[in-house]
């Protein structure tokens, strides 16, 4: 408590009853004595708001402040947790508060907000877990958001608007319908055929001599080519089209896989068909060339229908830092050793190193610890260079990659987690909706005392104003809950 | 539900309020409270009702509704209407946050919370799982599946070893032996040298294998073909004929034939054996058309597969098995390496084709023929045979290196994480096994508690299973445990009443006696305690002292001459010594216990225990029955304290206690197991962790008879109190009892100690006399310590079962341990008791 200046006597400001005040607080069972001008450290508190009132205040006022007050005693009553309380109390003794070992973040979260107190005290160390534990829960968000948005069965659509939510279902949603699934699996075997097709096109033997003598696709792989090609078009058109939102989905990453998989055949056709008549001949046939290659973006199409794939790509995606620094390491460590390399095998005559930029592949393969022996030292200078640099090379890629395996791993297994963390919080929220139109009847019939029904008028705002999982908390609020919340505020 | 428990509870707790309360009780005072007070497994909450009401349908939100005493007892465990109080005899822990479930609304779960027991609990309070908050669920989930698996996992083990009945055709009591034989390397010698044996041929077969392609021990036949080395040939018709009476000798004795059959281990020795026949076959019959290319080729494979025989290894090797285990149950990750792989290798032998096929004499003929050399690349060989050679080439070239690097290294991790798991848990269930064996036989023997099925099973199984564990660790720990473990082994075979568990010792004292550490142990113990007993009756040290602590003790005394064996010592100078011992040292533990008590109520019973336990005839007058009379008289509150702590004081004071003793002779060596034994058994005695006096004193008369062992004193000191502050506070509490000379006395013990440690060598002389002819009275003396440690190491279970059985248990328990001097009819029909 070094760096606040007010101490017991310091403390002037506040009102002058409340130094000397003490306040007998009863926290579910556990009771302790606690003074005003500690209390009034952090003004904002509810702590502190008690006890400047305590002495001022009627029985009812007070009784109002708190679950429940004992005037012979006067003892003030909470209902709330007596274990969280503690590490509570050490924000008006330490100034900050450290999270009870084993106590979930969140459910923390709420001590705090029910005392008054700002998640901003909560001291470093005990942030990381709740952070981690936000995460989390936002992903689970993310996906519970998702899975209503399928449920979501509004009747005000028209039928255009059904049919297309049904074609979106049928493309995007492999476990939604029978139908879905057998689409994702034709699909899937279209890639690996047209991947494969793609594979064998080169194979010289399977070439055919077209007019001029130069080899070209066998024709029947040309036709099945044609039909994957034809497949991916209108699986993409028909995607494009039942989409709800065009222009996110142009530009999702997965859709330019897509459209990088087809457009090549197309633009390979047009070239041929009329760009004789706009260029040279071996200027298309290098373009035609070009575009080939790009055929590959095909194998990356599996990455829709691949769990793993797609955790690969996330992981990579979350350990952008870690792969820079990875390649980072490479570099120095290339440059480094090439020119080592080149400068300690000059002696030789019959060097293999005849520049720098010709042995950065020495350097790459040595590093990578590949070794082709298309290129290898001679000297033994260069020998020892080799070694050490196969040695640094092994540590370069061994450091930085264990931070990304890290991230693919976490990513590996909270994939599961969270499918059924998701599913769960659906019927939690299911659940919630049906007790509350319970409740609620209950509640109007009732009517003499709202605190008497559910969870009390505190404990419902406290909920409302619930801080964690705002996504949640809005879905829950907006699509399922409006009508049950109108009915509690009546 | 405890409803035995519960009801039994209640009568000890309720003594002073006869009858149940009227309804009309009930219900005004849950109308005049606001709040009320629960206890849960001894912690204090206080809750408003109202807060209760929020969830009607759960236990608490019933606990409102109740109308009579009936209800009451339904739903809780004990009550006090006065205080307005509600006892639940639960884990304390997960209460603390179902009951933030009614304050908040939210359900979150402790994180250290094993999730069986949290779900158990959920079940108990009525909440349902689903309320629990997605921050917690997801652990919570996770977790229970992760036991509900292991537990799946072990009853199959369980299964599978009960499935192996040889009842259903003739000589199975030798198909079995065989069978143990054959399958179980460590049940006998003779099965352990098969299992070598069968290694040996195996290493033996495949090298026979591999020389065989060696061109220079190669013949040739009469087509220019070469063939075997007839040499090796033999070795292998032997290897082979081993294999296969293993395999038919297995197959007959196997109880379930089938199963057998489909046994992956079996599989791969059937694939081992199979290709020797079907070459042989294949040779044999077509001698003629050999020259065919064609058979020739399938001969060849099947020779191929004879390698298979390697596998065979896997049968004796646990490593090989979890690798195996490993790589079929990670058959996901492995799919996606492969995943992995295939698409770098896809991606990078395009892209090379298309930056090499322009170069003459390329070797990247087609994205096919460059596969091997992304293949190559990615998994970081690096043959050469292919490179690149264009700038383009060889930049793709370098991407892949690292790109291969990568995508390799990322599911190895959950791979070896899978193995990992699988390892340890191999080796815990090798453990568990143990674990279990051990707890069936202490329910044979009848000394658990046994519930509700279900609840014995989910609950008090795993209590009880840390417990047994524990002294199966201990047991690996010292010198002391092969002659222990052999024993409760015998035990669990040969005995079906419980009151035959001593038999083996005690049918067979030579046999006992030949075993030269328990012999040493029970000589040494006698010794001391001749020692301590003529200390005590040496007149110039103490006269005083003695004579009036002998009127303090005379109740004792009397009681304690109903010990039978001790008549029959005649190297015994003084009865009454020992006797005099006895009594000082049942006076110690009852000031330590009285002490104890009145400090800290925490240990109701085990000073009780220990209390009674020096009353021979426990049934007459007892200050230790007293005591508990007292205990179980106290309100509500005071049962719960006992509950809570029924389950700490035995394990944290006098287990370690023990264990830690039992556990120096192991390191120390023969002699000093003696005093460690010593301290472990008044430890046992004593049964509470305060020990002190006695023990302390007793470890000094240890050290003067055998003086280089000093650091075992040390430690077993360390153990023990301080001696002083324990004195001091020991001595207002012994006025409560007795008068003020026994404190003397104890001062006056102590005293004798360092009188002792002087004249040393005469009494060890002494001791060595009076040792022998009282060996048969020590061996029973420690058979009972086992008892009496086993018994408890059970007190942990107690909680669970009635507190009234606790304190019977206890007592039986100490009154075992205490009389070393056998009485074993005495204690026999105590078994039979029990």
């Amino acid at each position: 408590m070094w760096e606040f200046p007010r101490t017991r006597y310091a403390d002037c400001n506040g009102s002058e009853a409340s130094e000397e005040t003490e306040i007998a607080v009863n926290i579910g069972g556990v009771k302790h004595i606690l003074y005003g001008d500690v209390l009034n450290r952090y003004p904002e508190t509810r702590l502190a708001e008690l006890v400047n009132r305590a002495t001022d205040s009627t029985q009812d006022v007070l009784c109002a402040l708190c679950d429940d007050y004992d005037d012979s005693k006067r003892e003030f009553y909470f209902d709330r947790d007596p274990e969280a309380f503690k590490c509570i109390l050490e924000l008006y003794y330490y100034g900050e508060i450290h999270m009870k070992r084993g106590i979930c973040p969140m459910c923390f979260m709420k001590e705090m907000d029910y005392w008054g107190i700002d998640a901003e005290y909560l001291d470093e160390c005990c942030i990381s877990s709740l952070n981690e534990v936000q995460t989390e829960l936002e992903e689970i968000a993310e996906k519970v958001k998702n899975i209503l948005d399928d449920l979501e069965d509004d009747a005000t659509l028209t039928r255009a608007q059904r049919c297309q939510a049904f074609l979106w279902k049928l493309m995007e949603k492999p476990e939604s319908s029978l139908a879905a699934r057998v689409i994702a699996v034709v699909s899937f075997a279209f890639i690996l055929l047209s991947s494969v097709v793609m594979c064998m096109s080169t194979i010289p033997e399977l070439q055919v001599e077209d007019a001029e003598g130069n080899l070209v696709e066998h024709p029947t792989l040309e036709s099945i080519e044609t039909a994957c090609i034809i497949w991916f078009t209108a699986e993409y058109i028909l995607r494009f089209l039942s989409s709800s939102n065009q222009v996110r989905f142009v530009f999702s990453f997965m859709n330019i896989i897509d459209f990088l998989a087809i457009m090549p055949f197309y633009v390979v056709l047009i070239l041929t068909h009329l760009g004789t008549a706009v260029m040279e001949l071996a200027n298309v046939q290098q373009a035609v060339q070009a575009l080939r290659i790009m055929r590959i973006a095909r194998i990356f199409k599996l990455a829709r229908h691949s769990s793993g794939l797609q955790t690969l790509t996330f992981a990579l995606k979350s350990s952008l830092k870690e792969l820079g620094l990875l390649l980072m390491y490479m570099s120095v460590g290339i440059f480094l050793f090439s020119a080592l390399g080149y400068t300690l095998e000059q002696s030789h005559p019959e060097t293999m190193f005849t520049s720098i930029p010709q042995s950065f592949w020495w350097a790459i393969i040595t590093m990578t610890t590949v070794g082709y022996g298309d290129i290898y030292p001679k000297t033994t200078l260069g020998k020892c260079n080799a070694a050490v640099s196969f040695l640094c090379g092994v540590i370069a890629i061994a450091l930085p990659i264990h931070p990304i395996i890290n991230n693919f791993v976490i990513v590996y297994s909270k994939q599961r987690v969270l499918e059924t963390a998701a599913k769960h919080e659906i019927e939690l929220m299911a659940l919630r909706a049906r007790e509350k139109a319970q409740e609620c009847p209950e509640a109007e019939r009732t009517a003499s005392g709202g605190s008497s029904s559910v969870w009390d008028s505190a404990a419902v705002s406290a909920s409302q104003s619930d801080t964690y999982i705002p996504l949640l908390g809005d879905t829950t609020n907006v699509s399922k809950d409006q009508p049950t919340h109108k009915c509690k505020n009546n | 539900m405890d409803k035995p428990s519960a009801g039994m509870s209640k009568v000890g707790s309720r003594s002073t309020a006869s009858l149940p309360p009227e309804p009309v009780d009930i219900i005004r005072s849950m109308s005049c409270y606001r709040r009320v007070k629960l206890n849960v497994g001894g912690l204090p909450h206080e809750v408003l009702w109202r807060t209760l009401d929020r969830l009607p349908r759960t236990r608490l939100g019933k606990l409102r509704d109740c109308k009579t005493h009936e209800s009451l007892m339904d739903i809780c465990d004990d009550y006090n209407l006065d205080d307005n109080e509600y006892f639940f005899d639960r884990h304390p822990g997960a209460f603390t946050s179902i009951l933030n479930f009614y304050r908040t609304g939210k359900l979150h779960m402790m994180e250290e919370m094993c999730a069986l027991s949290f779900s158990q609990e959920l079940d108990y309070w009525g909440v349902d799982e689903i309320y629990l908050e997605s921050c917690c669920q997801a652990r919570y989930h996770q977790k229970k599946e992760q036991m509900n698996e292991e537990l799946k996992r072990e009853a199959d083990t369980l299964k599978d070893r009960e499935g192996e009945e040889f009842d259903n055709t003739c000589c199975s009591e030798k198909r079995k032996k065989l069978w143990d034989l054959l399958e179980k390397p460590g049940s006998s010698v003779a099965a352990k040298i098969l299992a070598i044996i069968s290694i040996l041929f195996i290493v033996l077969s495949t090298i026979a294998l591999s020389l065989n392609t060696l061109p220079e021990l190669q013949d040739t036949d009469e087509f220019g073909q070469t063939t075997d080395n007839p040499q090796l040939a033999h070795v292998e018709a032997v290897c082979i004929a081993w294999f296969t009476m293993e395999y038919l000798l297995r197959f007959l004795s196997s109880p379930n034939k089938w199963k057998f059959f489909k046994g992956p281990l079996n599989v791969i020795d059937l694939l081992a054996i199979l290709p020797y026949y079907v070459t042989i076959f294949l040779t044999e019959s077509n001698k003629s058309v050999l020259q065919f290319q064609n058979v020739r080729r399938v001969v060849q494979i099947f020779r191929i597969m004879r390698i298979l025989r390697i596998l065979k290894l896997a049968r004796h090797s646990t490593g090989l098995q979890s690798l195996g285990f490993t790589l079929r149950r990670s058959y996901n990750e492995l799919g996606l390496l492969i995943l992995f792989l295939a698409m770098g290798i896809m991606i990078f032998s395009s892209l090379v084709f298309f930056a090499e096929k322009d170069e003459d004499d390329t070797k990247f003929k087609s994205i096919p023929a460059s596969f091997w050399w992304a293949t190559i690349t990615m998994t970081t060989v690096g043959y050469g045979d292919i490179y690149p050679k264009t700038l383009l080439g060889k930049i793709v070239g370098g991407l892949c290196c690292i790109a291969g690097v990568l995508v390799i290294a990322l599911p190895i991790p959950i791979i070896v994480n899978n193995f990992s798991e699988f390892y340890k848990e191999q080796k815990r269930q090798e453990k568990a096994i143990k674990r279990r064996e051990a707890l069936e036989r202490a329910k044979r023997n009848g000394s658990i508690v046994s519930m509700n099925v279900r609840e014995a099973f989910s609950r008090g199984a795993e209590l009880l299973d840390v417990v047994v564990m524990d002294k199966g660790e201990r047991t690996q720990d010292n010198h002391l445990s092969p002659s222990r473990w052999k024993w409760s082994s015998k035990r669990a075979t040969s005995e079906t009443s419980s009151n035959r568990s001593f038999n083996p010792d005690q049918g067979s004292p030579s046999k006992a006696r030949a075993s030269s550490p328990q012999r040493l142990n029970a000589q040494k113990l006698e010794e001391m305690y001749n020692q301590m007993a003529k200390t005590q009756s040496q007149p110039n040290l103490n006269t005083k002292d003695r004579s009036s602590s002998r009127a303090g003790h005379r109740r004792d005394e009397i009681e304690l001459g109903a010990l039978p064996s001790q008549g029959g010592d005649p190297l015994i100078l003084g009865r009454e010594g020992v006797v005099d011992m006895k009594s000082l040292s049942s006076i110690d533990s009852y000031i330590s216990c009285a002490t104890d008590f009145q400090e800290n109520p925490r240990f109701p019973y085990s000073p009780a225990g220990g209390l009674s336990l020096h009353e021979s005839s426990r049934f007459s007058h007892s200050p230790g029955s007293g005591l508990s009379a007292r205990v179980s008289a106290n309100p509500s509150l005071q049962t719960t304290l006992e509950h809570e702590t029924m389950l700490t004081p035995p394990c944290s004071g006098a287990k370690p206690l023990n264990s830690e003793s039992l556990r120096q002779p192991g390191l120390l060596g023969n002699s000093q197991k003696i005093h460690s034994v010593r301290v472990n058994h008044r430890n046992c005695g004593e049964a509470s962790p305060s020990g002190g006096p006695l023990s302390d004193s007793s470890i000094l008369s240890d050290h003067s008879i055998l003086s280089p062992e000093v650091s075992v004193y040390t430690t077993a000191s360390c153990r023990t109190p301080p001696k002083t502050p324990e004195r001091k506070a020991l001595t207002p509490a012994v006025f409560t009892f007795h008068d003020a000379s026994i404190s003397k006395y104890i001062d006056a013990d102590t005293d004798d100690e360092e009188h002792l440690r002087e004249g040393g060598p005469s009494e060890r002389l002494l001791g060595g006399l009076s040792s022998k002819p009282r060996l048969s009275g020590y061996q029973g003396a420690t058979n009972h310590l086992e008892a009496a440690q086993r018994l408890l190491g059970q007190n942990c279970l107690f909680p669970l079962g009635s507190s009234p059985s606790v304190g019977h248990e206890n007592h039986v328990a100490s009154e075992n341990s205490r009389r070393p001097k056998g009485d074993r009819g005495h204690s026999n029909a105590f078994d039979k008791g029990l």
